[in-house]
């Protein structure tokens, strides 16, 4: 993504104009500043009250953003970058209490999507995304290692369970089992409990070759493109194999 | 599941021919159907607590299941405050457990909300069945010295899960008397 990491005052007004909507031109100007969202926020309380971690104010950056377009500078960029990536998880809490519904999660995920255009992403989600496009999964886990730690994970079962199998692109199974990339990565045994309770339940499941990632930190990295790209492996590999049913990991 | 459930029908221009179901509405639909069946002594001397992951309680709906669940697998269950869909954020969410650097800190930070939640309830356990708040509330657990253990539901049933003896494997010393 080198090539895009330049300040482009230029792209980032063609973001703020692809992203203009009504419902969002609305939320940004329809803010009372009431105040009611304040103590709503984790970041705002855990930062000894902060106004600048007050979910209002955070929305304002974003409206900033919109009103500036191409007339940015690059020191406003640099904080509106802490502001939607470090400063809000779009947790939604605040939306419940606030008296019109504003959504601060769509409002900061919109500001994501406008430092994309810069390039402008944390280095560690841009990892997982450039991994999702080569491996299909955030963790860059290749095939191979997949059905090894399957298989590994199925022997390991059996050892107990002599029954139980993990069966893997099983077509016409009731159920789609994924995971999240973090499985085979770092906690393995999560994939073996899973395949326990699905034995016991008496399931009729499977386990995906392809499209096994149910993860999508495309999605909280604000690049929709990407977001849209990850879920779509998902939706192959569950019709592909025309399961009934997908199950995400806990 | 937000993604896969919520917004990829729209993303993709049309709904899935197929259902999106999260591990926590499957398991107490396991159960309730008795279809799995839990020793709910294994826990017995363990207060437990539950971490609602936004994506899955506020924003999936499923905080309902999550309580049944626990009807079966806790007799020592105390609630945060709040707690359901009136939840705090772990401070892991949103993509902050990837970001490193400088977002760390401001991650273990923001988590001092949910750290001093679950110290209230003197809970020993505390179950979330999120990756991102697992890996949050374990660095919490260090950061905040909160001296508990952080479960899965999965990690529970494997303890607590009965297993019919003819299911189970047999011990080869015996065979071979």
């Amino acid at each position: 993504m080198a090539e895009e990491t330049a300040f482009d005052p230029k792209k980032f007004k063609e973001a703020v104009e692809e992203k203009t909507n009504a419902r969002l031109k609305m939320w940004l100007e329809i803010c009372a500043h009431c105040g009611l969202c304040a103590d709503t926020c984790h970041f705002y309380l855990a930062n000894d009250k902060d106004p600048k971690m007050i979910p209002a104010v955070k929305g304002k950056r974003v409206l900033e953003a919109f009103k500036k377009k191409d007339k940015i500078d690059e020191e406003f960029l640099e904080d509106f970058y802490w502001t939607v990536y470090g400063d809000c998880t779009m947790c939604r809490r605040c939306t419940m209490f606030c008296p019109f519904g504003i959504d601060i999660a769509t409002i900061t995920s919109t500001g994501r999507g406008l430092c994309v255009s810069q390039g402008k992403v944390p280095e560690n989600l841009v990892k997982t995304i450039e991994s999702y496009y080569k491996h299909g999964n955030q963790m860059e886990v290749s095939e191979e290692d997949w059905i090894d730690t399957l298989q590994w994970m199925e022997e390991e079962l059996q050892e107990e369970l002599p029954g139980a199998t993990i069966p893997i692109d099983k077509k016409g199974a009731n159920l789609l089992y994924t995971v999240n990339a973090r499985e085979p990565k770092f906690y393995p045994m999560d994939i073996s409990q899973a395949a326990m309770v699905f034995y016991l339940a008496g399931e009729d499941w499977t386990m995906s070759s392809k499209g096994w990632d149910d993860t999508n930190l495309a999605m909280f990295a604000g690049d929709l493109k990407a977001a849209s790209y990850i879920s779509q492996l998902v939706r192959d590999a569950a019709e592909e194999l025309e399961v009934k049913r997908v199950a995400i990991t806990e | 599941m937000r993604a896969l459930q919520f917004e990829a029908p729209v993303w993709l221009g049309r709904d899935h021919n197929f259902e999106v179901v999260h591990s926590v509405t499957l398991f107490a639909e396991y159960l309730r159907e008795g279809r799995i069946k839990l020793d709910k002594s294994v826990f017995a001397n363990e207060r437990c607590t539950y971490q609602d992951p936004c994506n899955v309680s506020r924003n999936g709906g499923c905080g309902k299941d999550a309580r049944e669940i626990i009807k079966y697998l806790c007799e020592d269950f105390v609630e945060m405050e709040p707690h359901g869909d009136y939840n705090f954020c772990c401070g892991g969410g949103g993509g902050a457990i990837p970001m490193a650097g400088a977002f760390r800190e401001r991650r273990l930070r923001s988590g001092k909300v949910k750290a001093e939640q679950i110290r209230a309830t003197g809970a020993s356990i505390c179950i979330t069945p999120c990756h991102n708040c697992y890996d949050q509330i374990r660095d919490l657990n260090k950061e905040y010295e909160l001296g508990i253990k952080v479960l899965s539901f999965k990690e529970m049933f494997e303890e607590a899960l009965i297993v019919p003896e003819e299911l189970k494997a047999k011990d080869e010393d015996e065979d071979e008397e």
